[in-house]
């Protein structure tokens, strides 16, 4: 399933509703998305998903780390 | 102590009108979502207690506890329309009984149910998007304890936003101004996890608490019980060596994986802004402690202020503020760190020298909270009462001099969260000294203010008479 944030075809279902099954969750293993079935469908749809929250694997690449991983202790 | 738990402050919220239950059935979203932040734009809006989620059987969330000042009143056990600045003035107080150290008990509801396999978050809390372009659900309003791995009887509280990335997985804003930072730091040099526990739905003073910038070295807890006026109840956790606040609905308990990073975000923040996708640290969650069903998930809706996140953080962080300059400058008369989380503070001062307003700003960025919040600092005399802003314009206006009262501290450390960051988490830091100069400064051109009539104090006694 493509991820409606980075469009990876990468998007899994991973839960259903504990209650009469009444939607699923999806999870995108690449950019860690989550979703649901139920919601609207610019936050389900690719192609409807807002430009400024679409996830590029360039910038991914860049992003900042918080905090800093610090340097290992030498033992 | 006022109340034991959560569910003990929702009845008396339910029994002061200021708790409403909403038994017809509600999508997570964006249903929870919209009706929190609505209830935060109505004056006094109550608290708001979902009871029937699509999905999900015998699982409640409730939003909004600490959204308005009748709540943060009612939390005190004071009057519920106690006027802000008398809560101001009572929490001060209620510090000074610090430190009350809490007391250890051995059985608590959240002891009720304990899962250690097949760990499923979705499956034992009702978690939803909180605002539309969040990057998944979020538990905004959970305790996170963890301790000092070289110091093991340093343990910090802290409210840190956590994405519910998976069953098990959870990303984590360890921020490097909070203590847990410092934790997870000194665990990473060691390539070691960091252990934490995840408390959820707590008695109100606890979240209170959590939101404290206290000094490193000082205990949430032991505050805790001096705001309430009783010792706190904890336990001990599970499967980590933590104590947790025994009246919690459920903790999440495991461990900070060392040295990995992964995208987190964006998520609505208190600026009224989204936050940038960073990469942050993760969370693995290896058991889960809870009440039985059905339990209360208490969550937080954030965003443009005014939000129930700055009714829960605005006062208390001024109280922290005032307490910890006033040991530093005894001249120190009011502290507002209300707006934006503190990026605009105002404090009220007496001059001990000349210049003595832009030492009071230069020594609230000696704050744990000044590390970083504060940018848009505006000293003012002790006449002038900072949480009145028409009184702090009228200062600025009549008593700063550009060319002599301004400070600037350019590429100073500045909150990541905050937009005009350039890079992010570097901004310019800007100390307004609105005091009347004094002696050897320069005497501004007019000293004689224009007094009130001397009659005026009776005139509006009967004026008031007279509109009735």
């Amino acid at each position: 399933m493509l991820c409606p944030r980075c469009d990876k075809d990468e998007g899994i279902k991973f839960f259903e509703a504990p209650k009469d099954r009444s939607w699923e969750l999806y999870r995108c293993q690449y950019c860690d998305f989550v979703w649901r079935s139920t919601e609207k469908d610019y936050i389900k749809n690719k192609d409807l998903y807002h430009p400024n929250f679409k996830m590029r694997e360039d910038e991914m690449s860049k992003m900042m780390d918080k905090p800093m991983v610090p340097p290992l202790k030498k033992r | 102590m006022p109340y034991k738990d959560l569910r003990d402050f929702l009845r008396r919220l339910e029994s002061e009108g200021q708790l409403l239950r909403v038994k017809k059935e509600v999508f997570p979203e964006p249903d929870i979502g919209a009706a929190a932040y609505a209830a935060g734009q109505i004056s006094n809006g109550p608290a708001i207690f979902f009871e029937n989620i699509k999905g999900y059987d015998k699982k409640n969330v409730v939003m909004n506890v600490h959204g308005s000042w009748r709540h943060y009143a009612l939390m005190l056990d004071l009057p519920m329309d106690t006027p802000v600045s008398q809560l101001f003035e009572e929490l001060g107080r209620r510090w000074d009984r610090f430190p009350v150290s809490p007391v250890v008990v051995h059985t608590a509801p959240l002891k009720e149910v304990i899962i250690k396999k097949d760990i499923n978050i979705f499956n034992e809390l009702p978690v939803f998007r909180i605002n539309q372009y969040d990057g998944g659900p979020y538990l905004s309003k959970a305790i996170v304890i963890s301790k000092d791995p070289e110091d093991i009887k340093s343990q910090n509280l802290g409210i840190y936003r956590l994405q519910v990335k998976d069953k098990d997985r959870l990303g984590i804003q360890a921020a490097p101004q909070h203590d847990i930072a410092i934790h997870l730091g000194k665990a990473e040099e060691l390539n070691q996890p960091l252990p934490v526990a995840i408390a959820i739905g707590n008695d109100p003073i606890i979240t209170l608490v959590g939101g404290m910038p206290l000094q490193y070295d000082e205990d949430e807890y032991e505050m805790a019980g001096a705001l309430s006026g009783e010792p706190t109840k904890i336990i001990q956790a599970e499967t980590v060596d933590l104590m947790v606040p025994a009246g919690a609905e459920i903790i999440l308990e495991g461990e900070i994986v060392p040295r990995k990073r992964a995208i987190e975000g964006p998520f609505g923040e208190y600026t009224g802004f989204y936050s940038a996708t960073m990469r942050q640290a993760e969370v693995k969650i290896k058991a889960i402690t809870r009440r039985k069903d059905p339990i209360i998930f208490e969550n937080l809706y954030i965003g443009k202020p005014w939000s129930e996140h700055d009714y829960i953080l605005g006062l208390i962080t001024s109280v922290t503020i005032y307490k910890q300059l006033k040991a530093m400058a005894p001249e120190v008369v009011s502290v507002n760190a209300m707006y934006c989380h503190g990026l605009g503070t105002i404090i009220s001062t007496k001059s001990r020298v000349a210049g003595y307003g832009k030492i009071v700003g230069a020594k609230l960025l000696a704050t744990p909270h000044g590390l970083v919040y504060p940018k848009v600092i505006i000293i003012v005399d002790e006449d002038i009462d900072p949480f009145n802003l028409n009184e702090v314009m009228w200062a600025l206006l009549t008593r700063f001099r550009a060319d002599r009262d301004l400070v600037l501290i350019p590429n100073a450390p500045g909150s990541t969260l905050d937009p005009t960051g350039y890079p992010r988490g570097l901004v310019t830091r800007m100390i307004m000294d609105a005091t009347t100069p004094v002696p050897p400064d320069i005497p501004l051109q007019d000293l004689s203010l224009v007094e009130p009539p001397e009659e005026a104090a009776e005139w509006m006694e009967q004026l008031k008479l007279m509109g009735k």
